[in-house]
């Protein structure tokens, strides 16, 4: 007998062991362990939203205060500060650039102690918009903001 | 060698910015070098984690988007005598840490 069930058991729940670290069942990404390789290599700022909070529908918040500059000299180096703290509840913030290759810059999971408040350096290929989204309480806020990148400092 | 990082840190009100500054090339791995025209071997930091007091406060993802010699500030709930630590590791399994006390 058993045999054959058996064999069938263990290849059943080995499938869904290849799917889990394929990523098709992630569980949503709290002080998540694994770098989030999906997200990061998406090329679309809608995929890598799916990769890192499991759904691309975001609403504009004019709670979140993003500062970029409006006319950044050196792409290379963007400052960009995402000051979610008047928001309760924040789990996470994710930075993109959208015409980045790959959009992703970063993201930042926060714990108990943490307050909702990130402040970096990007680098940005050419004039796009910087997007920071923020997870409240399983809602999803995004504020965005352009950033005009002249290359060799000549105006453009 | 273990990653350069330099931290400061104050708080005020119970909440407490720290600023950090990291010495590392973050090299995407999309630069092309023209004299072999391969690209540069990717070198970034992907990990980053801040603790209070020895408990995980925020963890961090990065890419190879985020600059040279890259600068973080963040906030925690912590207050004077607080030790804050920072530890991150790149892609290549280089590794840094540095921790500081409130002031």
């Amino acid at each position: 007998m058993k045999r054959r069930s058996f064999l069938k058991g263990t290849l059943a729940t080995g499938a869904a062991a290849i799917a889990v670290n394929a990523g098709l069942l992630t569980p949503s990404t709290v002080l998540a362990a694994d770098w989030n390789k999906k997200a990061f290599e998406s090329k679309t700022t809608d995929d890598a939203l799916n990769a890192v909070f499991g759904s691309a529908s975001t609403t504009a918040s004019g709670d979140i205060k993003l500062v970029a500059p409006a006319i950044a000299e050196n792409g290379a180096v963007t400052p960009v500060t995402v000051d979610a703290s008047g928001i309760d509840g924040v789990e996470s913030i994710a930075i993109m650039a959208s015409k980045n290759p790959m959009p992703m810059v970063c993201q930042y999971s926060f714990g108990a102690a943490a307050v909702g408040y990130v402040s970096t350096r990007i680098k940005m290929g050419e004039t796009m918009n910087v997007i920071a989204v923020v997870n409240a309480g399983g809602k999803l806020l995004k504020a965005e903001q352009e950033v005009k990148v002249t290359i060799g400092g000549c105006g453009g | 060698m273990a990653i350069n990082i330099r931290m400061r840190g104050a708080s005020k009100n119970g909440v407490a910015e720290i600023k950090a500054l990291i010495k590392h090339p973050m090299e995407s791995g999309f630069r092309m070098n023209k004299a072999t025209g391969k690209p540069y071997p990717a070198k970034y930091i992907d990990m980053v984690e801040i603790s209070v007091n020895g408990t995980k406060a925020i963890d961090a993802q990065w890419s190879g988007a985020v600059s040279e010699n890259p600068y973080m500030a963040i906030q925690v709930k912590a207050n004077a005598g607080d030790e804050i630590k920072v530890t991150l590791k790149d892609n290549t399994g280089e590794t840094g840490e540095d921790s500081i006390k409130l002031k």
